[in-house]
């Protein structure tokens, strides 16, 4: 099962936004080869069994289109302490 | 069914400030915000030890803009809402004025009219804000007002606002002055179950994209918050159900026109007049405080054998041209009487100058009430 | 196959499928917040209204939210929530606008309503600038910095929104930017619970018009710059001033106990009602 969706058909574009790429602590996130019906070029996920499940890009996505999928043995989120 | 509040059913003999606030109580008002303003004040400050004990809130706002933002949002909370203020306080509340009137809201506004431009004379009436209630607010749109000419009018004229206001969701304001403000005389407060109120329409589908909640000329029942009922309020262009439309031209003409029709459609109910000119040679035509010393001299020329009639306008706006076109077909001299420099005179002429002839006198002195002496002379010298 | 959705989906209107914000407007990470702290405090839509005014920020709720929504007009969703709470004292009444709206034509009514305590939950989104208008200067634009109506730099000192709603009174205040999109639900849950009136502020990136006028860039980069400016208030309490310049403080500024006026305004009119009888 995959951790990630991406919702691609919401996503404002890697090139302009890029919020998945930079929070993801993991930099699992590249750039899709195609763009959505808006002209965005959502992200793409490259090793889902590296992904942790922190939720950062989900959580952090101004446009809801990333729904990461928890599993009770992924650990506590790995964004918590980014606050200082 | 809504039921009057009439703790004080009787005879007063109080000010016009004070029948207004027993009026808005009598009605179920139990939401008031307000800025202190001479002469209008004493609503509020009544409202302010009144309310409480009859289960409302007087809220004094940091300004007049506050005052009719936070009775707009209580009538969306379902409340009976006023405020009550003067000219200064209503050119700072034009702008949510005009919200209410596209928002749909019904809320009833008091203007204890004061002589002005600006500061003005605090204490003075003046009927200045007349055309301003009217055309204020930027953008296209209708308005409902009444003006009362005695404190009696200030409590009856304050129930019909509120009843008005809930028929057709719109705000509605009450056109008093500092003069009948601040005048003693007798009120008669009726017994409860003499007083008829209406009662708010609150539609019972969920879904508010299975209602019509704006731009129902018929006037659609008001979603009002706290019920599950999702509504969206916005003051923007909407459509039906109240969803932003900045796109289509379609939904802009409804957005403007349909609130306007809305009242149009219902003018005969709406518009109310006092007519006394039968086999009259000249009606004198006003409204509010001057139709006292019109009374007054339309008695002095018929002693003196000149056949001299009224028209007294209690509903200034919308516009009432029927009854206007009405006196000039039947009269051949129409004098407009009013307490600034001809305000309503060129509507009026608008509507009767093809039928009649037609002319206006203000007071010798803004700042004083008409005399009907020189109310006399002057239809005199029209009638020569 | 099921197509995935997004668990904060149910809170929205489901006729509304796309929000009207700018790539990596930082409005949306708020969005995410308020719905999950709603999430998280077990709360339902039918439990809340939300108010907003004019700018990118006022359309966080209006239309997207399933709920009441009053979109009002320009500085007044304060005054406008005010006579929304006292009609519906039992509901929570949540504002959600700029610092525009809010803090320049609608400051009166943020400081007022703060004395008062009434007990709104403000979302207030700072983004330094005019967003919606094409990125005019706003009262918290750092000095110094050129934008539209300020193209030789901003000759003004900007308001430090946080502390003034303190003065003014509000019983809870906290600060966070959109970096810290976890500390942020946390402060709008306590915001909700708060008995009196709550002040959110919400450092926020305005990609567009502030990007271009601060030089910041993107929404990456400014994410960055508030990331490595952020300092907890409880550090910056030890600082010096001159140490604290171009920071952003974040966390609690206050979180006190006092009447809340729509509370105070039901035991009046039950306590003049029990005299009566």
């Amino acid at each position: 099962m995959s951790k990630v969706d991406v919702l691609s058909q919401n996503c404002k574009g890697v090139d302009q936004c890029g919020i998945c790429k930079y929070v993801c602590p993991k930099d699992l996130y590249r750039d899709s080869k195609e763009m959505n019906s808006a002209g965005y070029i959502p992200p793409e996920m490259t090793d889902e069994a590296s992904c942790t499940a922190c939720e950062n890009c989900m959580i952090y996505c101004p446009d809801m289109a990333i729904v990461v999928h928890k599993d009770a043995q992924d650990g506590p989120p790995a964004g918590e302490g980014s606050d200082d | 069914m809504i039921k009057a509040r009439t703790a004080l059913a009787g005879t007063h003999f109080d000010m016009g400030n004070w029948a207004c606030a027993e009026g808005a109580i009598a009605a179920g008002c139990n939401f008031v915000a307000g800025y202190p303003i001479t002469p209008a004040s004493e609503v509020a400050n009544y409202m302010a030890k009144r309310l409480p004990q009859v289960g409302g809130i007087f809220l004094q706002t940091e300004d007049e803009i506050a005052a009719i933002c936070s009775v707009i949002g209580a009538s969306w909370a379902g409340c009976r809402a006023l405020t009550v203020t003067s000219g200064p306080g209503i050119s700072l509340m034009q702008e949510n004025i005009g919200f209410a009137v596209s928002t749909e809201t019904p809320i009833v506004i008091i203007d204890v009219q004061r002589l002005g431009p600006s500061t003005g004379v605090p204490s003075i009436g003046m009927a200045g804000d007349i055309v301003q209630v009217a055309r204020g607010s930027h953008g296209d749109y209708q308005i409902i007002a009444l003006c009362p000419e005695s404190p009696q009018e200030m409590f009856d004229l304050t129930i019909r606002a509120f009843n008005i206001a809930e028929t057709y969701r719109v705000p509605v304001f009450l056109m008093a002055d500092g003069f009948i403000g601040h005048m003693r005389e007798q009120i008669i407060i009726p017994p409860a179950d003499q007083i008829d109120l209406v009662e708010r329409r609150v539609p019972t589908v969920a879904d508010p994209m299975k209602r019509q909640d704006f731009l129902d000329i018929g006037v659609a029942p008001m979603p009002v918050f706290g019920k599950g009922l999702q509504a969206h309020v916005t003051s923007s262009c909407h459509d039906e159900h109240g969803m932003r439309n900045l796109t289509e031209p379609a939904v802009m003409h409804r957005y403007v026109m349909n609130p306007i029709q809305k009242i149009l459609t219902h003018r005969d109910q709406i518009v109310e007049v006092r007519e006394d000119y039968v086999n009259a040679d000249l009606v004198l035509v006003t409204y509010g405080t001057v139709s006292r010393s019109a009374r007054a001299a339309a008695r002095l020329a018929r002693n003196q054998g000149l056949r001299v009639g009224t028209l007294r306008l209690i509903t200034c706006w919308p516009f009432p041209e029927e009854a206007i076109r009405k006196a000039a077909s039947r009269v051949n001299n129409l004098l407009v009487l009013e307490n600034n420099s001809g305000q309503l005179y060129p509507y009026i002429r608008a509507e009767a100058a093809h039928a009649s002839r037609v002319e206006f006198l203000g007071p010798q002195f803004l700042g004083q009430i008409h005399d009907p002496n020189a109310i006399l002379e002057k239809v005199k010298e029209m009638l020569a | 196959m099921n197509a995935t959705v997004h668990p904060l989906r149910k809170y929205a209107r489901p006729h509304v499928t796309r929000t009207t914000t700018c790539p990596g407007c930082g409005n949306g990470i708020a969005t995410q917040a308020i719905l999950r702290a709603i999430e998280e405090l077990d709360l339902r839509m039918d439990d809340f209204v939300f108010v907003s005014g004019i700018g990118c920020s006022a359309w966080i709720p209006s239309p997207f939210f399933a709920a009441d929504t009053l979109h009002t007009t320009h500085g007044r969703p304060v005054a406008f929530a005010t006579g929304v709470k006292l009609g519906l004292p039992e509901k929570h009444v949540m504002v959600v606008s700029g610092d525009g709206d809010l803090t320049a034509i609608g400051g009166n009514h943020l400081i007022h309503a703060a004395r008062r305590n009434i007990g709104l939950t403000v979302v207030l989104m700072n983004n330094g600038i005019y967003g919606m208008t094409g990125g005019q200067t706003a009262p918290t634009t750092p000095r110094g910095i050129s934008t539209v109506t300020s193209p030789y730099g901003s000759l003004e000192h900007s308001f430090d929104i946080a502390p003034m709603i303190v003065s003014a009174g509000a019983a809870y205040v906290a600060r966070w930017t959109t970096h810290h999109p976890r500390q942020l639900t946390k402060a709008i849950k306590k915001g909700l619970t708060k008995k009196g009136f709550a002040l959110i502020e919400v450092v926020t990136q305005c990609p567009v018009q502030f990007g271009r006028a601060s030089k910041l860039g993107g929404a990456v980069e400014i994410l960055k710059h508030f990331k490595s400016n952020s300092v907890r208030i409880e550090k910056a309490r030890k600082m010096d001033p001159a140490e604290l310049l171009g920071k952003i403080v974040v966390g609690e500024f206050v979180d006190i106990e006092k009447p809340e006026l729509s509370s105070e305004w039901t035991r009046l009119i039950h306590s003049m009602r029990e005299g009566r009888q």
